[in-house]
């Protein structure tokens, strides 16, 4: 498009929009007429949407959604700190996350679900993470709260030899399920698990696998397990 | 009574009496095994046809390609018989030998021999007993016996779920069926086939056929409690719990392959004739014509109980893919807390209606 | 499992079986035909999509997410689109997001009707099944038009969409919708309200609302149980507030309240709702855009970690993913519905007997795929 056109087409527009139709209707080249009426469209939803975002009450976007998630994370981290001092790791913590040692965690999770300012009854997933060779194995909880319409996120690492947590089947009944696949994956110990065992994986499938030095085993009851190739991609 | 004027056509005087006896009741047989193998063909096309068009399906209505589509989907039922017969016939080492080549006959068994008491017309009857319609109630119970060993020599627990539930469906709808014939009975005065058939003779109400089914309002009630048990004792749904596909595979049978398991689909058939030939000849009037008077020769009698017959086998069809599944305990429900004391009223009522009315 | 009594029988409803929705085995202990204890276990169709995602890069992950959830493969690439693109703050022009919404709607769609034919199959009732999926096949005849797969679609790319829409796409949704929204009515009378349907599964397997939060149970599970919670509606992603739609409520029509009627009646009616939804968004999809406009050259997300929730068919799909500035992903966890709902199957089937446990399961609305992915 030449900028004579665009300018033609930008200028009608403007016309337009303060609702003199004639300046779009006048323009004689049937294709540059469309062209400008297909600007019209987009420049009136433009304006009508920002008159939307204008009004709080109806869409909280994402921008005040994050800040609120922030504020949500930090404000619960220090209510926790209050409850428990010693327990939150507030130097690892940041806007999007609560560090927590893991002795407690029971106790603190049940002070998370019963308590009032708080009531996360819902606890959303349950991810294992390997920090990387050599260093620590890390189980993330993300809690929701179906009353307050809170989430939160809680991070405990644990070592790899010895990679135990306290576990929370107990107070949210889906920590059966996620726990044991974090097992099946990770090789954590989830402690007070009333029947922790492999849930995707054959029972007596050795390793684990997600964990960044994974090797896989060379038979499984006589069957050649293939190789994952060197950096495929 | 064709048994009987077989015997007397056939030589006497031969070696050993009970012979021709033996040779008649052969020479019967035969006909009425060729005439359930045909039939069974045309009810599974039947079926495929009618539950084709119910279910809106492309392939078998004729517009499919292929042999066996042929033309309307007529080469079909000939594919799947000859599928059964060339299976590979697998027995589970684990499974009771003898009991299980022995079931598939018992529950053929039970089937065929009720055959020989349906009046196909006129003159077309087999054995026509003083108690044939007693007879058929009695015999077609032997086939419980045949899926409860069927079930049990598999040596599968599905197979036992699967027969337990169907012994307990079978026997517990036996007992409204035989109530409602008790209604039957009671206005005709005799138990013979022919005899029934013949009471249902004239109009009723000035311009309906006397059957049964239009004579009084119990009666009407006694041929749908009657039907619908019949439905529940072939195993069809609404009442195909036994062989729920998508529960137990296929039940008390899913151990068998090949011909023993065409045995099984075989008499399912089978049976769903006798109960619609039952209905047809006790409640509408068997071979008699609709128009009493016309169309009533022995060769239209023929026609009439078949079309009668094949009409409630097509109401059986469409019951099937139309509804789904009742559950064990809900059949066990309708058969005992209801059907069987409305049965019971039906007699108590059918008897006040003969004394009051006549 | 413990100790099984002396007249208790464990039975097992294999992993090859007509009507457990994948390969499935459940481990029954019954006394008769009552039911006393279900273990499912899963992992047959564990394929490693976690670990694969890691040896990946961010657009190679997208084919995988289609095979997890394989009846409602839109809706799981949105999910990953949506959370990649909030990581990485890219804004996607109005007339992709219009075509997602179109995708993802009739998706649901065609995701209700497999799950509610298949349920009438599991209780005996034949003809639904195929009526509902000679409508489906409509649905996947529009897919084929726009980008030529009929089941995983590889459709929705982090920035855009694949393929614009194909000359004569909104005639034809259009002449769908017009031919499915009375066909509703009609399922209705064959299967909802038959009385025989309604003994089979009113009052069997009720889930209470506090047992369903706690084992994370969302979607029309949680709304049949007469929670009023929706994603699209209570934390909106992508444009979903520019629409007017209800969210329908299990309330014991006929039965308890979270019994299996209510969940089912609960996805009949969000069939009409999505096609509310796509009826708006046909009305109001920008007629120009580039869809490819803003697809990045190269995916590489800054470091950090992001948790995002969106609707899908079953439920709550959410992905964790965690980005350390390569392209390709540190940890990549997708959290599906159905693994939830199904981890509840032992809790509301204690007592019922056998048939109503495969009513409860079809009830539940699993896809295997996704539970083990």
């Amino acid at each position: 498009m030449t900028d004579n056109l665009e300018q033609l087409i930008k200028e009608a527009v403007e016309k337009a929009l303060e609702g003199d139709m004639d300046a779009v209707n006048n323009i004689e080249d049937r294709v540059t007429r469309s062209k400008a009426k297909a600007a019209l469209v987009k420049a009136k939803r433009e304006a009508a949407k920002e008159e939307t975002e204008a009004n709080p009450d109806e869409n909280s976007n994402d921008s005040s959604d994050s800040k609120q998630d922030k504020t949500t994370n930090e404000h619960i981290a220090e209510l926790l700190i209050q409850q428990f001092p010693g327990d939150i790791n507030k130097e690892l913590s940041s806007q999007e996350h609560i560090q927590i040692q893991s002795k407690k965690w029971l106790v603190i999770s049940t002070f998370l679900r019963d308590d009032p300012s708080c009531l996360f009854d819902s606890l959303q997933c349950i991810t294992g993470v390997d920090l990387g060779e050599e260093s620590d194995l890390e189980v993330r909880y993300n809690l929701h709260s179906m009353t307050h319409r809170h989430a939160v996120e809680i991070r405990i690492s644990c070592p790899r030899n010895k990679a135990k947590v306290p576990s929370v089947e107990s107070i949210w009944r889906i920590g059966d399920w996620f726990e044991r696949e974090t097992y099946d994956m990770y090789g954590i110990e989830f402690e007070g698990h009333r029947d922790l065992k492999r849930i995707l994986l054959p029972e007596d499938w050795e390793g684990w696998p997600l964990r960044k030095d994974y090797e896989v085993q060379e038979t499984y009851h006589g069957i050649v397990v293939q190789k994952v190739k060197e950096g495929w991609e | 009574m064709i048994v009987d004027r077989l015997i007397d056509w056939l030589p006497t005087g031969v070696a050993w009496p009970g012979l021709t006896f033996i040779v008649a009741v052969i020479l019967c047989a035969v006909p009425v095994f060729l005439f359930i193998a045909v039939y069974a063909l045309v009810a599974i096309y039947g079926e495929l046809k009618i539950s084709s068009f119910i279910q809106d399906k492309v392939g078998p209505m004729g517009q499919g390609v292929g042999l066996h589509a042929w033309r309307w989907g007529l080469l079909q039922p000939v594919a799947d018989a000859l599928k059964l017969i060339l299976k590979e016939d697998i027995i589970p080492s684990a499974a009771d030998k003898k009991l299980f080549i022995l079931a598939p006959f018992i529950v053929f068994i039970g089937a065929f021999i009720a055959f020989s008491a349906l009046p196909f017309s006129q003159t077309i009857i087999i054995a026509d007993m003083n108690i044939g319609i007693f007879y058929i109630l009695a015999v077609s119970s032997l086939g419980v016996i045949g899926i409860i060993l069927a079930g049990w020599s598999s040596n599968n627990k599905w197979s036992l779920y699967g027969a337990m539930r169907s012994a307990a469906q079978i026997v517990s709808y036996e007992i409204p069926a035989a109530l409602s014939i008790v209604v039957v009975i009671m206005l005709t005065s005799t138990m013979s086939m022919q005899g029934i058939i013949q009471y249902q003779s004239g109009l009723v109400w000035g311009f309906l056929p006397n059957w049964l089914l239009f004579n009084n309002p119990f009666t009407f009630l006694a041929f749908i409690i009657f039907f619908i048990s019949g439905v529940a004792e072939c195993n069809r749904t609404p009442f195909d719990i036994p062989e729920a596909e998508s529960e137990l595979v296929a039940g008390a049978f899913t151990e068998y392959s090949g011909m023993r398991y065409a045995f099984f689909f075989l008499s399912e058939y089978a049976n769903m004739f006798v109960v619609s030939g039952v209905a047809a000849a006790a409640f509408m009037g068997g071979w008699q014509s609709p128009i009493p008077g016309m169309f009533d020769t022995p060769g239209w009698g023929l026609f009439w109980f078949m079309s009668k017959s094949m009409f409630l086998i097509f109401m059986m069809i469409w019951f099937r893919w139309t509804f789904p599944r009742l559950r064990v305990d809900q059949l066990m429900d309708v058969c005992w807390k209801g059907f069987i004391p409305i049965s019971l009223f039906n007699i108590f009522g059918v008897g006040i209606w003969y004394l009051l009315v006549g | 499992m413990g100790i099984v009594k002396g007249d208790q029988m464990v039975l097992n409803i294999g992993p090859q079986h007509p009507s457990t929705h994948g390969v499935l085995r459940l481990k029954v202990v019954t006394d008769g035909e009552i039911v006393s204890d279900i273990e499912p276990i899963i992992g047959y169709l564990h394929r490693c999509f976690e670990k694969h995602c890691e040896n990946s890069t961010y657009e190679q992950v997208i084919p995988f997410t289609d095979r997890c959830d394989y009846i409602a493969s839109m809706n799981n690439n949105f999910g990953y689109v949506v959370a990649m693109e909030k990581l990485m703050e890219i804004k996607v022009p109005d007339r992709v997001e219009y075509i997602r919404i179109i995708m993802a709607e009739l998706n649901r769609i065609a995701s209700h009707l497999l799950a509610l034919g298949v349920y009438g199959l599991d209780v005996g009732a034949f003809t639904p099944f195929l009526y509902m999926f000679r409508d489906r096949e409509r649905i996947l005849d529009i897919f084929e038009l726009t980008c030529g797969a009929r089941l995983l679609y590889n459709y929705m790319w982090v920035g855009g969409v694949s393929h614009d829409l194909p000359v004569g796409f909104v005639e034809t949704v259009y002449g769908f919708l017009d031919y499915f929204e009375p066909k509703l009515k009609e399922y209705n009378e064959i299967l909802t309200y038959n009385k025989i349907f309604i003994e089979r599964t009113a009052d069997v397997g009720v889930l209470p609302p506090e047992v369903a939060i706690s084992y994370g149970v969302s979607g029309p599970n949680l709304r049949g149980s007469g929670v009023k919670w929706d994603l699209r509606k209570d934390e909106p992603y992508s444009i979903y507030e520019r629409f007017d739609f209800d969210v329908p409520v299990g309330e014991g029509t006929v039965g308890t309240t979270g019994d299996c009627w209510d969940r089912f009646y609960v996805r009949m009616l969000e069939m009409t709702e999505s096609a509310k939804i796509l009826r708006q968004a046909l009305k109001d999809l920008p007629q120009d855009g580039d869809v490819h406009q803003a697809i990045p050259k190269k995916i590489r997300p800054p470091k950090g970690s992001i948790y995002q929730r969106t609707e899908s068919p079953r439920g709550d799909l959410a992905y964790y993913i965690i980005s350390d500035g390569t392209p390709q992903p540190y940890r990549l966890k997708m959290r599906s519905p159905a693994f939830t709902a199904l981890s509840v199957l032992n809790e509301i089937s204690r007592g019922w007997m056998l048939s109503d446990v495969i009513a409860i399961l079809g009830s539940l609305d699993i896809v295997l795929g996704e539970i083990d992915r």
